[in-house]
């Protein structure tokens, strides 16, 4: 692979920095003015006072920090996203292997179609296939009237956890694939070729040799699905009523409807490190399984 | 067609030192080989003369101009890259014509001048094909006919043949070098392969950890090498380490381990002095053990057959001459030997070298 | 024999799951189509009633063409920065390098709610309160460029420099050379990246969500706002020229640069 080069001769002394540092500030400047100085607002604002005149006083307190830890509701609101979010990034995994295996095994003329299929609801958007599931979900939707149909009994499957969970499954799955996706390509199908030759039985030889090989990617996707699923806003608001009430809900009501700026903030931050700190305690615990395996 | 000099060049990459004082100047015309083992620094050195690199230290002069501080496209150098680097997005006569464009060549004058080197080189009528629909050879070609039409100074080849099978790349050797006569243009041509160099070039250039070893003829650089690296590394060899017993203008009376030996020497090594004695596999004759004949300025020792290789038109022995010493001999069909034959050792003193020890 | 089994199984499971992933799109097509107001199973027939519908509706087509607009004012923006990083970037070494590179990418690691509230909060602490199309353009540029790096990034992983030194040695200076060599070469990757920031954007609902005003509504906050409170399938139709769009994405990307240069992690 070209490894970068220290550059021709003939760049002015200075020359060769500027030139070519050119190139990614617009880019720097972008994020550093739009993204990082937003984000450290947002840090000062937690520390500052409510209030009804304004959307904040400058005036310093740590209480906002304090009535979010001393509140059992915010507490609540706070486990019901992480416990959606780890059955979401377990339902996903279950679903997503038998598509990254076949997609990573199918011969390279057919992987552009799967890859198109995996693909393409990514960028239809939440919001649309949301709504898609409200259509089949609904009391009346399509699943109930085949249920119906059958003469089963209708299931109630919107307005609570489960239609959530179906929505937060279903658009992320993808990430999951994608991500398997990479590792399980890398893995050598003659090894497992090798395992059933040896007697091992298909689902022997997925838990002795494919899992195991397959852990980084598996590891990048549930981190992946896991935060994303957490910071979801559309799907438990349309698919969950008012009945599922996660962290992105509760922070754009207190932003937006209560207009409590710095508790809003302070609430998102916490959450924000609470779940980077989860993150870093999972890494570090799957980090002794996903030694490379070449 | 300038001459290229390189004064003390010097490249640094961290605490590695690929180039180290390089100075060579290469005579208007000629074909300079830059060869040596992989990471010796050659393939820098190229770079810096192209204007890819630039030196931590010397000065790169092209003819008379210095341009050490010039960007590659103001340096009038024509390179042949070892992936060829065509342009994938442009057929053969764009390629061609790339660098007649930069010069702002009319047009009309373009198109004939790349017809004329596409006949030249033998691809005519292939000029509307891609690179990738040529094969290894053509696209070896078309790469040369772009750096040969822009009419540049210098010539840089950097293992151009090393993509090519071994028949291939024999046919392609005498073509570069009649096309680099014809043209009697300035060229540097890097490599590994050391029968290459010594075919092609009116001067090779060995250089081994960024330093350079010897510039020489190429029959010097085999017959008499700098180093005992240079002479082992140029064709095969067998190192003989001793002291020096005496000296006596050309010849050297070195004291070795498997007795007193005679041979040739540079006139800087002096008595007392370590030194190695280089003589070639085929250089050495073995005879009968019986069939010793007295006579002035061979050296005969005995030995006894360890191991023996058929390679189709010679033997490849390994001689015993005791004192844990193997000598490699190459010896014909026609005198055959068996293993563990008692033979006596033979070699002319004029072919033996003398080099300086210690560090080999 | 018994592996052919365990193929079909697998094969039967993929196509279930496959199903699964496709249903709720397929779905809005037929909501979109549908001559009655509910999806119903035998459906009611045909029609293109909802279109009309939708065309008729102000706020609808309104914030469609808004939403063009600014994802196509977001594309132009996001793709020349985007390209420019991962120009720097390919050439670069050093630990400033891999800072620069995470910087970029984490819009996308960061919960895209916690971002439009970030630059809401940053906007009125500017003193800039109506902050319209341009405040949206900030914010989707934003989650959009971080494609458009990703996408060029690969692409020039797989180029080959010494292309680009030939071109130098022949004559050409740093402007020919990038004009004449390197740009044809990365267009592909250039072209995919652009049109992945098109959908991005014209998808983006948590940014909208906090910088999106009167008259500056973005077409995914319209349908929300929509969805809560009726149920005709009017914004189905929205929703099937979204599809139509993402499959014309990844079929185009697909054919340009291939779409194995999305696979993420491991491998």
């Amino acid at each position: 692979m070209p490894a970068a080069a220290p550059g021709p001769a003939g760049a002015s002394p200075g020359g060769r920095i500027s030139g070519q540092a050119l190139l990614i500030l617009p880019a720097l400047g972008l994020m550093l003015v739009f993204f990082v100085a937003p984000y450290l607002n947002l840090l000062l604002i937690s520390v500052f006072t409510p209030s009804h005149q304004a959307p904040y006083l400058r005036v310093f307190t740590l209480a906002n920090y304090g009535h979010i830890v001393h509140d059992p509701f915010t507490w609540q609101v706070v486990w019901r996203s992480l416990w959606l979010g780890v059955v979401t990034t377990g339902l996903s995994v279950v679903l997503a292997y038998p598509l990254a295996y076949h997609l990573a095994r199918t011969p390279r003329r057919m992987k552009g179609l799967f890859m198109i299929l995996v693909i393409s609801p990514l960028l239809v958007g939440v919001l649309i296939r949301t709504y898609g599931w409200m259509i089949l979900l609904q009391d009346t939707g399509l699943i109930n009237q085949l249920l119906h149909a059958v003469g089963m009994r209708r299931a109630p499957l919107m307005y609570n956890q489960t239609g959530v969970l179906i929505g937060l499954v279903h658009v992320f799955i993808p990430f999951m694939v994608l991500s398997l996706a990479g590792s399980i390509q890398g893995i050598d199908p003659e090894l497992e070729l090798e395992a059933r030759s040896l007697g091992a039985g298909a689902w022997r030889t997925f838990w002795r040799v494919t899992f195991p090989l397959s852990l980084p990617g598996l590891a990048a996707g549930t981190i992946l699905v896991f935060v994303l699923a957490i910071s979801s806003y559309v799907i438990p608001s349309l698919l969950g009523g008012f009945t599922v009430i996660t962290v992105p809900i509760l922070v754009v009501r207190t932003i937006t409807e209560l207009f409590n700026w710095p508790g809003g903030s302070a609430f998102a931050l916490l959450f924000f490190v609470i779940t980077m700190l989860l993150v870093w305690c999972y890494i570090r615990l799957i980090g002794r399984v996903t030694r490379p395996v070449t | 067609m300038a001459e290229i000099s390189l004064r003390g060049l010097t490249k640094r990459f961290g605490n590695v030192v690929a180039v180290n004082e390089l100075t060579l100047t290469f005579a208007s015309g000629e074909l300079v080989a830059l060869l040596g083992p992989s990471g010796c620094g050659k393939t820098t050195t190229l770079r810096m003369i192209a204007g890819f690199e630039t030196p931590s230290h010397g000065r790169v002069l092209l003819g008379d101009r210095d341009v050490t501080e010039a960007p590659p496209e103001k340096r009038s150098c024509g390179m042949v890259f070892q992936n060829y680097a065509l342009f994938p997005h442009l057929t053969v006569h764009q390629n061609i014509a790339f660098g007649l464009e930069m010069q702002g060549v009319r047009r009309a004058d373009i198109d004939r001048m790349v017809a004329e080197i596409l006949d030249k080189v033998g691809l005519g009528g292939l000029g509307k094909r891609y690179p990738r629909q040529l094969s290894g050879g053509q696209q070896q070609r078309t790469a040369l006919a772009r750096a040969l039409v822009i009419n540049p100074s210098v010539l840089l080849l950097d293992e151009p043949l090393a993509n090519l099978d071994a028949k291939l790349r024999e046919e392609m050797r005498f073509y570069i070098r009649s096309l680099q006569r014809e043209f009697h243009i300035t060229t540097l041509y890097v490599t590994h392969d050391q029968s290459e160099a010594l075919v092609l070039a009116d001067r090779v250039a060995v250089l081994m950890d960024g330093v350079l070893q010897q510039f020489d003829a190429p029959e010097i650089v085999y017959r008499r090498p700098r180093t005992a690296r240079v002479a082992s590394f140029i064709g095969l060899t067998n190192l003989i380490p001793g002291r020096v017993a005496a000296r006596a203008g050309d010849d050297v009376v070195l004291e070795t381990s498997i007795g007193r030996l005679r041979a040739r020497g540079p006139e800087d090594l002096g008595g007392g002095m370590e030194a190695v004695l280089s003589i070639r596999p085929e250089n050495i004759e073995l005879g009968r053990r019986e069939a010793a004949v007295a006579g002035d300025g061979v050296n005969r020792l005995r030995g006894i057959i360890r191991e023996r290789i058929f390679l189709g038109s010679f033997f490849d022995y390994r001689v015993d001459v005791g004192a844990g010493t193997l000598l490699r001999v190459q010896g014909g069909v026609h005198a055959v030997h068996q293993m563990a034959d008692e033979v006596t050792v033979a070699f002319d003193a004029s072919s033996g070298w003398t080099l300086p020890g210690g560090r080999g | 024999m018994v592996i052919r089994r365990e193929r079909l199984y697998l094969l039967l499971a993929v196509g279930l799951i496959y199903a699964f992933l496709l249903a709720p799109i397929v779905v809005v097509v037929l909501a979109a189509l549908n001559s009655g107001a509910y999806l119903r199973f035998p459906p009611d027939g045909i029609s293109l009633r909802w279109f009309a519908a939708f065309a008729h509706s102000r706020s609808f087509t309104r914030s469609l063409a808004f939403s063009v607009e600014l994802a196509a004012i977001v594309t132009v923006v996001a793709t020349v920065l985007g390209t420019m990083a991962s120009l720097w970037l390919a050439r670069s070494v050093g630990r400033f390098r891999d800072l620069m590179r995470v910087l970029v990418i984490s819009p996308l690691a960061v919960p895209g709610i916690l971002t439009g509230i970030a630059l809401l909060i940053f906007f009125y602490a500017l003193g800039w309160s109506r902050t319209g199309l341009l405040g949206l353009i900030i914010g989707h540029t934003l989650i959009s460029l971080p494609y458009v790096f990703l996408i060029t990034s690969a692409v020039l992983v797989r180029f080959d420099r010494t292309l680009e030194e030939a071109a130098r040695n022949l004559g050409a200076g740093l402007a020919t050379t990038f004009w004449r060599v390197t740009l044809p070469l990365i267009k592909g990757g250039i072209i995919s990246g652009a049109i992945f920031a098109f959908v991005t954007s014209y998808d983006e609902f948590n940014i909208s969500l906090f910088l999106s005003g009167v008259g500056t509504t973005p077409l995914p906050i319209e349908i929300f706002d929509y969805l809560r409170f009726s149920f005709d399938p009017t914004a189905a139709v929205a929703g099937t020229i979204s599809i139509a769009m993402a499959l014309v994405v990844v079929l185009v990307t697909q054919r340009l640069v291939g779409l194995d240069s999305l696979y993420l992690g491991g491998g």
